[in-house]
């Protein structure tokens, strides 16, 4: 592709992060909390307090205190915790890893059922595993996922007793403990992102299965398999990465109630625990480093598509 | 309006989410009169009863009627994400008109600008506002109608911009119509119908974030009925009274697929070229 | 001697809605060695429901009834699975319409023509390349090997058609269909395809069934050629003989409706006086993003003047800049030069006032894009007549004028046909009591018949109210049967303006000769 549709993209991610990075602020700016008190207890006379605002930055203009944020930030230093008074960007990186792994995983999950499920649905058309793929659909896209979570709790943790029901076991320390306490987040978050691919899949290979050139593979006498394979599935899937990039948004969100219920120690439960201590920098890091995340990844899928969309290169 | 419920009836999609919708406006409008016990009458003798004749959806940990809550809960969360969708929908078409109208780089700049503030995800930016805002039910509607907005601007837009690339429309511009005519006569009746659509679809994740929202303890506040925080609340006694979470997660379930299933029946029923 | 093709009785219905609707009905035909087979017809007459019932890809609702379809004697309709896979592409190919939605879009064009070989001539990958390239070479790609590993996105249409070609004769099947093979493309192309289809089929004699709306592009190319309306055969005759001695009504009138370089429509001449003149009128697109701006040229420099009652025909290919004007005329967009009407000088859209709003009207090529889909007939009527100074009673009376009826009125666009929407949209042009209609390709979506019968109307509205009208089109032998003058556009400029009698002749611009001797000539020259 050319390097001038590389550099366009460059600079738009660049202004995104810039964006996102001055919404997150400008959000958090408004936090009612105030942090010299929450440092020197309520007690403390006017005066110390004053001082310490001075000292922690929060009287200088606004502006400054973005730039004073966001330079360190730029480098990996997300400042000190108000809660834990530890740097806040160790723990957080550590956190973004084990989400990482949750979010592969349930992605990894999905590539693995909703593909053969959306072209099962498309190719029966009508019949019932085409119905049996519209439910889970519904399903998937109407079920929050702490209704999933919680119902998958119940049935397999409660009821059956096969899985551990909440905590995490890092793989390192002890794999298969640690696979057990994953399968059941995973599996929530996976469900909605299930749904959707295979949904979006199914209408995709209708379509495809019903153009000219489709047509015209056929009536070239070429097999069954070759049409589905070779000129089918790779026209189908292309839609399909910018949904996948799209759903990574549902799964940010979902991972922050996934984790949540299921006690895994990432970075939705790090920003919960944050927004509930009133821990400005932390908020700050967890919610930047999410969409941050969020906006590599469609990034990534933007240049995915374009390598494989030969169409798209010459914009 | 007749013609529509008519038209949307015989859409299969339309018939079965107004089917779903249909309990869940009747406890919305009459909750309280429908319901059989106090939702909030407390009765340590009857606490975490499983469904019966009596209860029949069972009690929680206060012993107060599961389906009296639900009913009078509707009251909590539907009307709230119908708010949030409302509010969103409007100011994101405003915008999306607005960027739509003025083309050129305007129109570029702040299409990037709304992409950029899509990179948060919806869930995430509902959080940070209502961080900032304090939580509580007001304040969840409003946090939910900032983060539907950028997605409706977009939408509204892309609508907006195919239909002023129709010749109908230029035959208008021919006619010498003025802006006011071709945006509200010729445009606006096509505008409007793909963002009802769209719109009617986000009710359906506009209920699951309000009830998110308040299983994260952001949202409405105890001892309100809201089925999210019911489910919060049923997380500690999981394993002795699991319907608890089931029949509200069930009501969620039922509502949110209520609208999905109308929102894809409107889209054939406001569509013309599809007979009548 | 047995026949490539031989339909006996043949009967298709398709199912809907809990009916039967018959699609064919009886059809018999037969395609000796060497023959080709024109079929004509309109569209719902039935002629892709036979291609696609020879090729055997009928839908799911389909229904078939009567006699065999035989390939040399074999009756196909009793294949099925793997045998009938080994029929298509190798001993019956098609040729489409549209090469752009024809091709797929994510494969090499070479890849598309090499995958039939090796699938149906079992050669190898490379062998398979090799002759593909040769093949691409055989239909006069002026660089097969280059366009080998392109994709169908960076070819002209032109080049996409001849793939499909060098597809379907890869392996020298015993039949090919072509399916309106001409339609998409530009009018100097589609000739040199038509040439191409000539040239091999004088040198591979295989048998061909070419399916067309066009009579008189049908006669030219075929043997015989059979006339299909309603799902019924209504004529068969030897090519030479069927468009000068029709038997059948309908032939009859397809005959007469097909745009003929020898016969005149308009019997009156132009007035003097200029009406509209355009001076150096020029119309630039332009994109302005953030990043960087891009201006495609729409039209460049064009001058001329429509006379008082006067068709003036506007000739050109695609991206001629053709509409361009048509849009700069109607104050769709910005131009530069100027326009001068009734005395007034013209620099830009806003410029145009009520008066020339009104004199000045314009009738698009889609009517299902140029009606709202949410107007009923008389809304979209109901404007333009109280706008101008009209009433909504007059109504009636329009709809009566362009020959639909009052009832028409309360329905919405697409509960009518294409000929009934372009119609309304030129009562919607003529509401305001215009001097002066652009027409942009107006019949060009319609039937042949149906196209005819507009444009007879057109020539009656002009009698009665004395309208000039600009006639864009693509189609030079209905310019020679209306227009007075005759302008010829490409690449955004005016290249020639003449009066019609003097096209062909010596003064006439080299392009407007390419365009003259591409234009299917009139047969009974």
């Amino acid at each position: 592709m050319s390097g001038r549709w590389l550099l366009r993209r460059v600079l738009l991610i660049a202004y995104t992060l810039f964006i996102v990075s001055l919404v997150v602020f400008a959000i958090t700016q408004a936090l009612p909390a105030d942090a010299a008190v929450v440092i020197l207890g309520q007690n403390a006379t006017p005066a110390a307090l004053a001082a310490v605002r001075v000292r922690l930055g929060l009287e200088d203009p606004v502006w400054l205190q973005y730039w004073h944020w966001i330079w360190p930030a730029l480098h990996g230093n997300f400042g000190i915790s108000m809660r834990t008074s530890q740097p806040v960007a160790p723990a957080m990186f550590a956190a973004l890893g084990r989400s990482l792994l949750l979010a592969g995983g349930a992605i990894l999950l999905m590539l693995v059922l909703a593909v053969p499920l959306g072209l099962a649905a498309a190719l029966g058309r009508g019949k019932p595993i085409d119905l049996f793929a519209g439910l889970v659909s519904y399903l998937g896209v109407s079920s929050p996922e702490f209704v999933t979570g919680t119902v998958l709790l119940i049935v397999f943790a409660d009821r059956l007793g096969w899985l551990p029901a909440t905590g995490y076991v890092p793989l390192g320390q002890n794999f298969l403990a640690g696979l057990g306490h994953l399968i059941l987040p995973v599996a929530t978050v996976a469900l909605v992102l299930i749904a959707h691919v295979a949904r979006m899949l199914r209408s995709e290979m209708i379509d495809v299965l019903a153009s000219d050139y489709i047509r015209a593979a056929r009536l070239k006498g070429l097999s069954w398999r070759v049409v589905l394979f070779r000129h089918s599935l790779r026209n189908a899937l292309l839609p399909v990465i910018t949904v996948v990039a799209l759903d990574v948004g549902y799964v940010l969100g979902g991972i922050i109630v996934v984790e949540e219920i299921f006690a895994i120690p990432g970075i939705g439960r790090a920003l919960i625990v944050a927004i509930e201590a009133r821990d400005l920098p932390s908020i700050q890091a967890a919610a930047l480093i999410m969409a941050g995340t969020y906006a590599v990844v469609n990034f990534l899928a933007d240049i995915a598509y374009a390598l494989l969309d030969k169409r798209i290169r010459y914009e | 309006m007749s013609e529509l419920l008519r038209r949307l009836l015989r859409t299969r999609q339309g018939a079965l989410g107004l089917v779903l919708l249909a309990p869940v406006a009747l406890a919305v409008v009459l909750g309280p009169a429908l319901a059989p016990h106090d939702p909030d009458a407390i009765s340590f003798t009857t606490r975490l009863t499983p469904p019966s004749l009596r209860y029949w959806l069972g009690t929680d940990e206060f012993g107060r009627d599961l389906l009296s809550r639900i009913l009078v809960g509707a009251r909590a969360s539907v009307p709230m994400a119908l708010g949030a969708t409302l509010l969103g929908t409007l100011s994101g078409a405003v915008l999306g008109t607005l960027s739509a109208y003025l083309g050129g780089r305007a129109d570029e700049a702040i299409m990037r600008t709304i992409d950029a503030v899509m990179a948060i995800p919806a869930l995430l930016l509902a959080l940070l506002v209502l961080s900032t805002l304090g939580g509580g039910a007001e304040d969840a509607t409003l946090a939910i109608a900032i983060a539907f907005a950028p997605g409706m601007a977009r939408i509204t837009r892309s609508v907006a911009l195919a239909a002023r690339q129709q010749d109908y429309v230029a035959s208008a511009i021919a006619r010498g119509e003025g802006g006011t005519w071709i945006v509200f006569r010729e445009m606006g009746p096509n505008v409007i119908a793909p963002v009802v659509v769209e719109s009617t679809i986000r009710v359906a994740f506009a209920v699951m974030l309000v009830a998110t929202l308040s299983f994260l303890g952001l949202g409405a506040q105890p001892p309100a009925p809201e089925w999210g925080l019911m489910i919060a609340e049923g997380r500690e006694y999981l394993h002795q009274a699991p319907w608890m979470i089931i029949a509200p997660g069930a009501a969620i379930a039922i509502t949110a697929i209520g609208f999905n299933l109308l929102g894809d029946g409107l889209r054939d029923a406001l569509n013309p070229r599809v007979d009548r | 001697m047995t026949p490539v093709l031989a339909v006996e009785d043949y009967r298709l219905e398709y199912a809907s809605g809990g009916k039967l609707l018959r699609a064919l009905d009886d059809v018999s035909l037969e395609i000796g060695p060497g023959e080709v087979l024109g079929l004509v017809g309109e569209s719902g007459s039935g002629k892709t429901s036979l291609a696609a019932a020879i090729m055997r890809l009928l839908p799911a609702n389909a229904r078939e009834g009567g006699g065999p379809i035989r390939l040399k004697g074999e009756n196909l309709r009793a294949l099925g699975g793997r045998r009938l896979r080994d029929v298509r592409g190798r001993r019956i190919a098609m040729v489409f319409q549209d090469p752009a939605t024809a091709l797929n879009p994510t494969l090499t064009l070479g890849r598309q023509v090499s995958e039939v070989l090796e699938s149906h001539r079992g050669l190898s990958p490379k062998e398979a390349r090799a002759e593909a390239i040769a093949m691409l070479g055989h239909v006069e790609i002026s660089d097969p090997e280059a366009l080998f590993s392109r994709y169908p996105h960076e070819a002209s249409g032109g080049e996409k058609q001849r793939v499909v070609i060098a597809t379907a004769f890869a392996c020298h099947p015993d039949l090919v269909l072509l399916d309106e093979p001409t339609t998409a493309l530009d009018v100097l192309t589609g000739a040199r395809i038509l040439d191409l289809f000539r040239r091999l089929r004088a040198e591979i004699g295989m048998a061909g069934l070419y399916i067309s709306h066009d009579l008189a592009l049908v006669s030219q190319i075929a043997d015989r050629v059979a006339v299909i309306r309603g799902g019924r055969i209504l004529e068969e005759q030897p090519a030479a003989s069927v468009f000068r001695a029709p038997k059948h009504p309908y032939t009859r009138l397809l005959a007469e409706a097909v745009p003929r370089s020898d016969r005149r429509l308009t019997k009156d001449e132009a007035g003097e006086e200029s009406l509209i003149a355009l001076d150096a009128v020029s119309v630039r697109y332009g994109r302005r993003g953030l990043f960087r701006s891009r201006t495609t040229v729409g039209a460049e420099g064009v001058s001329f003047a429509v006379h008082e009652r006067e068709i003036l025909g506007v000739m050109g290919e695609s991206g001629s800049g053709k509409s361009s004007l048509a849009r700069a005329l109607a104050g769709l967009v910005p131009f530069g030069g100027q326009i001068r009407f009734s005395g007034r000088t013209i620099a830009e859209p806003g410029e145009m006032d009520r008066a020339y709003r009104r004199a000045v009207q314009i009738v698009f090529q889609n009517p299902d894009s140029s009606l709202n889909p949410r107007q009923r007939v008389r809304e979209i009527l109901a404007r333009p007549l109280r706008l101008f100074g009209g009433d909504v009673a007059q109504i009636p009376r329009l709809l009566e004028e362009v020959r639909l009826l009052p009832g028409h009125a309360a329905r919405f666009p697409h509960q009518l046909s294409g000929g009934e929407k372009q119609r309304v949209a030129i009562a919607r042009a003529f509401a305001a009591r215009p001097r002066f209609v652009i027409c942009d390709e107006i019949t060009a979506s319609l039937d042949v018949s149906v196209a005819a019968s507009v444009i007879e109307l057109l020539l009656a509205l002009r009698a009665a109210h004395g309208t000039a009208y600009l006639f864009i089109t693509h189609d030079l032998n209905r310019l020679v049967e209306i227009a007075h003058r005759v302008a010829v556009m490409r690449s955004g400029r005016l290249v020639d303006l003449c009066p019609v009698t003097s096209l062909g002749g010596d003064q006439a611009h080299p392009y407007t000769r390419q365009l003259i001797a591409a234009s299917s000539p009139s047969v009974s020259q």
